[in-house]
C-alpha cells in the first residue's frame, strides 16, 4: 500500500484541490448548537477534522431525503405523455468521513448496486465520488463500532484514509483515483515506521472504549445467533414495541436504512402532472406496511420494531450487505426518545429483558 | 426472450411504459377489467410474462399500484382486473376507453408450473381472489394434457359477487375440468349451493394424493380452507398462494412489502404454504 504524509498545516489542501472537480461535504461544527453535522461545504475552511462525530450520516448525499426520480405531464384532450427521470450525476467528494459511516455507506451500495437490480437513481448518486476517510483515534460516547467491526479505522472503500498521528496526518492510498490526487499534491512518502504509529494509534482508542464510550455497548453476534433463528422472545419484543413512539429517528438517522416511499405528488393546476417524489421512509410507522382498503399485516408497533431490528442483526440481511446491518454509530441511541436504540435493544434480547 | 419494462442492462430505469386502454368491462359491483395495449409496438411484440407474476401500473395524476397479470398473451388479451380500494384505482375506474395509463413489469416469481406436470390442480378461491388464479387456470387450460383432473373452487359472498362468471361456465364445458361455485348469502333466485368454499370438498370429491392447491382469497377464508386441506391429508408444500402487499417499487429496493425474512416483490408472490408458516407474519 502506497502511504503519504501531510503536514496538519496542510491538510485543507485535499479538500481544495477536490472543490476543482467535486462538490465538497464534510464535519463542521454549528456555531449556534455546537453540534457537528457532516453537509455541503461552502466555505472549505470550515471543515473540522477534530470535531466529533456529526450527528447526521452522510447518507443523504447518496441517498437524499427527499427527491424527484420523475416527472410526468399527462394531456388528457391531446392524449400525450410526456416523461422525463431526473437523472443527474454529480460528482462529490466526502472528506473527513468517519469510518463507521463509510461502513454505512458501504450497506447502501451492496444494496441498492450489488443485488440482482441495479438502483439507476442511487447509482447517479454514487458514480463520481471520492471519500477521504478520517481515523477516530479516539471514541466518542455513544461509539461501539468495535462492537460491529466498523471501526476505529477504515478497512476499504476509501480513495484516501487520513490518520492524525499528532503534528502530521498519515495519507494510506486506497485507489488510483486517491493515488493520483497524492501525486497532484506532491505528497512526502511515509513508511512503516508511520503505519506503526497508526496502528498504535488504532490500538489506543481501542482500548479507551473502555473509558470514553460508555454509553452504549452491544454484544451483537449473540444476538445475531438469536434474531436469526427466531430464538428471541416474543414478550422481549412486546417490551420494546410498549417503548417506541413510533417517530422514526432511529432509521432517519442510521447510516444503513434505506426504505424509501414512492408518492406522485400532483399539481393542483393540471390534473395529470405530477412529481413522482422518493422520500425517506420507515418500518416504524404504522402506514409502512397499510395496504390500500385499509388491512394492515404489521398493525402492532413491536412486530414493526421486531423488523428494524431484524433488518440490522439477522445472517438474512447480513448476506445483503456482506457485514451487519449496524454499524456502530450510536446514533440511534442518541436520538430515541423511549430508550430503545440498538444497544439497548441487543441487551433485552440477550437478556431477555421483558419489563 | 421475456421484456422486462424498466430493467435495462441489468439496471432499474424509473420511467413507465405509456399504454392504451382499448376497453373497459365492468365485472362485479367496484371491480372492472381493463384491456391494454402498450404505445411501444416493439415493446408491445415482445412483451411476456409468466402466470402468477404482477405489474405496476401508473394512474396519471394519482399515482402507482400494484395488480396481477392476465394469462400469458398467447391465449388472451392484456389485460387488469381492479376492484376500487383506494385513491389510485378509484382514479383508474374513473378512466375511460383511449386514455393513458403507465406500466412497469413484469415482477415476482410466478407459478413453476415445471413442477405440476402430471398432478391433479385444485384452485379455491374466494370473491376476488379469483383474479390473481385466473391467469394459471388459464395456463392449465391450455397445457391440459399435462395435467391429471383440474378444479376450480369458486366461492363468493353473494350470486352478484361470483367473479368471471361467463369463464366458469366456458371451462366446464371442457374435458376433465371442473368447475363448482357457491355463496355465503344466496338470493331468493338463487338455485346453487349455499356456504363457505370449503363446503364444496366433499361433493367436489377433492382428490388428496398426487395434487397442487391454489388457494386465494381474504385471511380469514385462507386459514378455513388450508386448515380443512391440511386435515385432509394435503402436505403444505403441496398448497400454493399469492400474497399480497403494499408495494412501491417492485424490484426488491423500497423494503415495503417486507415479509418475514422475504420480499413479497422479488421472493414472490407465489408462496408454497410451508414458505408461509416459516414468514411468521399474518397474511
Amino acid at each position: 500500500m502506497t502511504m503519504f504524509l501531510i503536514k496538519k498545516a496542510d491538510v485543507g489542501k485535499i479538500a481544495q484541490e477536490l472543490s476543482r472537480e467535486y462538490e465538497v461535504y464534510g464535519p463542521m461544527i454549528e456555531k449556534s448548537s455546537g453540534q457537528t453535522f457532516f453537509d455541503r461545504v461552502e466555505d472549505l475552511a470550515e471543515i473540522n477534522l477534530a470535531a466529533p462525530i456529526p450527528s447526521n450520516p452522510p447518507k443523504a448525499v447518496v441517498f437524499p431525503q427527499m427527491e424527484r426520480i420523475l416527472a410526468y405531464e399527462y394531456d388528457r384532450t391531446k392524449n400525450a405523455v410526456k416523461m422525463e427521470p431526473d437523472y443527474r450525476v454529480v460528482p462529490k467528494a466526502l472528506v473527513g468521513l468517519r469510518p463507521c459511516d463509510l461502513a454505512g455507506m458501504l450497506c447502501l451500495d451492496r444494496f441498492f448496486m450489488g443485488q440482482e437490480f441495479v438502483d439507476e437513481v442511487y447509482l447517479n448518486h454514487r458514480k463520481k465520488m471520492f471519500i477521504v476517510t478520517n481515523t477516530c483515534i479516539t471514541p466518542f460516547k455513544q461509539c461501539f463500532c468495535v462492537c460491529t467491526d466498523s471501526g476505529p479505522a477504515a478497512k476499504e472503500g476509501y480513495d484516501l484514509n487520513l490518520t492524525d498521528l499528532g503534528g502530521e496526518f498519515l495519507v494510506e492510498v486506497g485507489s488510483e483515483k486517491g493515488a493520483a490526487l497524492a501525486a497532484k499534491l506532491g505528497l512526502a512518502p511515509a513508511g512503516d515506521p508511520h503505519l506503526a504509529l497508526k496502528n498504535e494509534k488504532v490500538d489506543k482508542s481501542i482500548a479507551m472504549f473502555e473509558d470514553i464510550a460508555v454509553d452504549s455497548k452491544a454484544w451483537i453476534s449473540r444476538v445475531m445467533n438469536r434474531v436469526t433463528t427466531g430464538f428471541a422472545k416474543e414478550e422481549v419484543w412486546e417490551y420494546i414495541g410498549d417503548q417506541c413512539f413510533e417517530c422514526g429517528a432511529c432509521t432517519f438517522v442510521c447510516p444503513s436504512c434505506s426504505c424509501f416511499n414512492i408518492a406522485d405528488v400532483s399539481n393542483p393546476e393540471c390534473a395529470g402532472c405530477a412529481d413522482r417524489l422518493r422520500t425517506w421512509d420507515s418500518c416504524s410507522y404504522e402506514g409502512y406496511s397499510r395496504m390500500a382498503g385499509g388491512h394492515n399485516p404489521r398493525k402492532p408497533v413491536e412486530d414493526r420494531r421486531n423488523k428494524r431490528f431484524f433488518c440490522k442483526l439477522s445472517y438474512s440481511q447480513m448476506k445483503k450487505y456482506l457485514r451487519p446491518g449496524c454499524v456502530g454509530c450510536g446514533r440511534c441511541a442518541w436520538v430515541c426518545p423511549g430508550d430503545i436504540g440498538l444497544p439497548n435493544v441487543v441487551t433485552y434480547v440477550r437478556r431477555e429483558i421483558t419489563r | 426472450m421475456s421484456q422486462t419494462l424498466n430493467i435495462q442492462n441489468g439496471k432499474i430505469v424509473t420511467v413507465p411504459e405509456v399504454a392504451t386502454i382499448e376497453e373497459i368491462r365492468d365485472e362485479i359491483r367496484e371491480v372492472k377489467t381493463f384491456y391494454l395495449s402498450i404505445d411501444n409496438k416493439e415493446i408491445w411484440n415482445n412483451f411476456k410474462y409468466r402466470s402468477g407474476q404482477f405489474i405496476m401500473c401508473t394512474i396519471f395524476g394519482a399515482g402507482e399500484f400494484a395488480v396481477s397479470l392476465p394469462p400469458s398473451p398467447e391465449n388472451d388479451r392484456f389485460h387488469i382486473t381492479v376492484r376500487t380500494v383506494g385513491k389510485v384505482t378509484s382514479a383508474l375506474h374513473a378512466l375511460k376507453p383511449g386514455d393513458k395509463v403507465g406500466l412497469r413489469g413484469p415482477f415476482g416469481n410466478g407459478f413453476p408450473f415445471d413442477e405440476f406436470k402430471g398432478k391433479n390442480l385444485v384452485y379455491v378461491a374466494g370473491g376476488i381472489g379469483l383474479i390473481p388464479l385466473r391467469s394459471s387456470i388459464v395456463h392449465a387450460l391450455q397445457y391440459k394434457k399435462d395435467f391429471g383432473r383440474v378444479l376450480v373452487l369458486h366461492g363468493a359472498r353473494t350470486p352478484d359477487d361470483l367473479m368471471y362468471k361467463e369463464n366458469l361456465k366456458e371451462w366446464q364445458g371442457f374435458d376433465g375440468f371442473e368447475t363448482y361455485i357457491t355463496v355465503d348469502v344466496p338470493t331468493p333466485d338463487w338455485k346453487g349451493e349455499t356456504g363457505f368454499v370449503h363446503t364444496l370438498f366433499d361433493k367436489a370429491n377433492l382428490p388428496i394424493e398426487n395434487t397442487i392447491a391454489f388457494v386465494c382469497g381474504p385471511p380469514v377464508m385462507f386459514n378455513t380452507v388450508i386448515g380443512e386441506l391440511m386435515k385432509r391429508g394435503l402436505s403444505d408444500e403441496n398448497i400454493y398462494s399469492t400474497l399480497e402487499r403494499h408495494m412501491k417499487c417492485g424490484v426488491g429496493k423500497c423494503q415495503h412489502c417486507a415479509v418475514g425474512r422475504t420480499l413479497v416483490c422479488t421472493d414472490g408472490p407465489v408462496y408454497t404454504y410451508r414458505q408461509i408458516k416459516t414468514l411468521g407474519e399474518e397474511i
